[in-house]
């Protein structure tokens, strides 16, 4: 991890760059951009120069490049071993949730009773359930619900955090605290309680799980952007911008989002981790999607009963949601160490 | 000194009230009719009406929370709609269960996690630190629920080293005084009571304790190679100091205030998780009758389990600040100083 050759010389400290007025042709950027690219790629190993190329992270074909960039340094012949599987399982769990439903050998939904409860076999490779559903075919077909349901949820709620802590750290001090004040209230319950409570009420769909999901977990995301917010804010920078006259918005809108944006995102990476298993909780407790559905929260409640003579109903579902959560999870922490050099060491 | 002490004791009051206003108004939100599932499926509208009232549900929201609010610093919670029990009845009855259960699994959490965060800091990226490490993240992705069934199924049904589920096997039950039947058994000075009573709490708490251990020894790790690495720890491995003093009276002792921050919001969220575990090995504490209240749409019952969930949260941040105040000279001068660190 260490062995990196790290080419601290290749590009200015952007503290010691001319902060770009807003007088400046904005038609220039992107060929500058792509020259420094360019260049870039050619002189400085993938993934070393995390805080200082995350401007273009923001665009959508930025954020592409940021992503495929990050991959090739995941890949790279000198990753950690740990972040290729990470990243090889993530991959695989992304391929299984868009293929998942054609691979699947059996109808994840036709109950068939002459086959309840099989024990792994070459017919049934991770066995059968209650109602002689194919378990295998069933996980596969819930990869994708599970999954997309997960990072809906961090999506929906990053983008509130962003914005809410946008808005605080514009606000005069006063709102800005009582805003924070809020969001510490509101982590004071569990995320748990909250969305079961909301989830209960909205009735058992995906949809209510996603919003009840969102509702609970908004206020920790927005109290970590906001900290977020305030590290880039006190960069030397920032404080350079400030005094030659660029105003509270452009600050934010130019100089501090754009810097603050890979530590958001790697703490989004992070969350879905989080957000598969309280989702799989949920589930558990039956506010999920409704029966017939291949959740796989409510597989692993749903073989809870026969644990004593059928291991295999709930064990599966139970190895996919720590998998994809820990994958997840891993992955995030790879991407932080990768983007954040001074992590390196530990 | 007095001063700060006394301004956080109102902060945490002032936070529960917003807990408890926050759940309140969100219970008047979500749709659904109380008053229709509390008077029965087969209800006439009439019953229907009756219920409404005697819940307090006709009157203006604004009216109903005022109600409540007053009620509560009474200690009334109001009635139960599924038990029809007093809530604070209820709540004495499942709230030491839950409890006890939160408590061990967090004394298993710091047995566990702070031994082993601190070795794997201590031998840096040797085969220790690699094996802590993986366990650190197994237990922080496992799903509690999952963990907590397998753990049943294998030590319980399987070994049987443990009882299955409850609180005590049939007959051992210690005479309820306090509610915590580790308390209780220790009242009765009856051992075979105690130990029948930790015998089942074993493996709920090991399950409990996973994800949270996970993220304690994390931050034990992270922080005391952080402190390793400072000049006062260089200082004194040059003066000849052993490397276990090092480590832990010189590097541990510095990551005490984080650790116990994070300790303190963990008891709070161990509440909410606790509910995954009680459903699985039967234990009748505040997560099944909060599970229960929720699906019953039962608000009054919904409420009384927030509001001690959000006080137990605002307890134990409260009582880490005040042993930081106590225990960390630099905390205690920037509060005296005036400045809000």
């Amino acid at each position: 991890m260490t062995s990196l050759t790290r080419n601290p010389g290749a590009e200015p400290e952007p503290a010691l760059e001319p902060e770009p007025g807003p007088e400046r042709s904005r038609l220039l950027e992107p060929a500058a951009e792509a020259e420094r690219e360019s260049i870039d790629a050619e002189f400085v190993p993938a993934g070393t120069r995390g805080y200082r190329r995350v401007n273009e992270w923001l665009t959508p074909a930025g954020l592409g490049a940021g992503i495929s960039r990050g991959l090739r340094g995941l890949f790279g012949r000198r990753a950690p071993i740990v972040d290729r599987i990470a990243i090889v399982i993530v991959l695989a769990l992304v391929v299984v949730a868009i293929i998942g439903p054609f691979i699947a050998p059996y109808d994840p939904y036709l109950a068939q009773p002459v086959d309840a409860l099989l024990p792994p076999s070459a017919a049934h490779w991770m066995g059968t359930d209650d109602a002689g559903r194919d378990v295998l075919s069933r996980l596969l077909t819930g990869a994708g619900t599970t999954l997309l349901a997960a990072i809906a949820v961090v999506v929906l709620t990053t983008v509130i955090g962003v914005v809410v802590a946008s808005i605080a750290a514009l606000s005069p001090r006063a709102v800005d605290t009582v805003i924070m004040r809020v969001c510490d209230i509101a982590m004071a319950l569990p995320a748990m309680v909250l969305a079961l409570g909301i989830a209960a009420a909205l009735g058992p769909s995906l949809g209510s799980v996603v919003v009840a999901m969102v509702i609970a977990m908004w206020p920790g995301t927005t109290r970590l952007v906001r900290g977020i917010l305030r590290v880039t804010m006190s960069s030397a920078y920032v404080e350079s911008a400030r005094v030659t006259g660029v105003s509270k918005a452009g600050l934010l809108a130019r100089h501090v989002l754009p810097n603050s944006m890979d530590s958001v995102y790697v703490q989004a990476s992070m969350e879905i981790s989080g957000a598969i298993v309280l989702m799989a909780g949920l589930a558990y407790l039956g506010v999920g999607a409704p029966p017939p559905s291949a959740d796989w929260g409510a597989m692993v409640a749903q073989g809870r009963e026969y644990i004593t003579t059928a291991w295999w109903v709930t064990t599966f579902p139970g190895l996919a949601i720590t998998i994809a959560a820990i994958a997840f999870g891993l992955l995030g922490d790879a991407i932080r160490v990768r983007l954040d050099p001074s992590l390196r060491r530990r | 000194m007095a001063i700060y002490v006394a301004k956080r004791v109102g902060l945490a009051i002032l936070s529960v009230w917003g807990i408890i206003t926050i759940v309140f108004f969100l219970t008047k939100l979500i749709p659904g009719d109380a008053a229709r599932v509390a008077a029965g499926r087969t209800a006439t509208a009439d019953q229907i009406a009756q219920a409404r009232e005697r819940l307090g549900l006709d009157k203006p929201v604004l009216e109903q929370y005022a109600d409540f609010l007053a009620r509560a610093v009474r200690g009334d919670l109001g009635q139960s709609a599924s038990t029809h029990q007093n809530v604070v009845t209820d709540l004495s009855q499942t709230v030491p269960v839950t409890l006890q259960l939160v408590l061990v699994a967090m004394l298993f959490t710091i047995v566990i996690a702070v031994p082993l965060g601190t070795l794997a800091a201590a031998l840096r990226d040797k085969a220790p630190d690699v094996a802590a490490r993986i366990l650190f993240v197994l237990s922080g992705g496992v799903p509690v629920f999952w963990l907590a069934i397998l753990l049943q199924w294998l030590f319980a049904s399987n070994l049987g080293w443990f009882p299955i589920s409850g609180s005590n096997a049939f007959g051992a039950a210690p005479p309820d005084v306090t509610g915590f039947t580790l308390v209780d058994s220790a009242i009765a000075g009856d051992p075979a009571a105690f130990a029948d009573s930790f015998e089942h709490l074993v493996l709920p708490a090991l399950a409990l304790s996973a994800p949270f251990l996970s993220t304690v020894a994390r931050n034990v790790r992270s922080n005391l190679i952080g402190a390793l690495d400072t000049d006062y720890v260089a200082f004194a491995v040059s003066k000849g100091a052993k490397p276990f003093r090092v480590v832990v009276h010189h590097g541990l002792r510095s990551t005490f205030g984080s650790t116990l921050t994070i300790i303190g919001m963990q008891l709070g969220w161990m509440m909410g998780a606790a509910l995954l575990v009680e459903t699985v090995f039967a234990l009748p504490g505040i997560g099944v009758y909060l599970n229960q209240a929720v699906l019953n749409q039962d608000t009054f019952a919904v409420l009384g389990c927030v509001l001690v969930i959000g006080v137990v949260f605002t307890v134990a941040s409260l009582v880490v600040d005040l042993i930081q105040i106590g225990t960390d000279p630099r905390v205690r001068a920037s509060y005296t100083t005036g400045a809000t660190a």
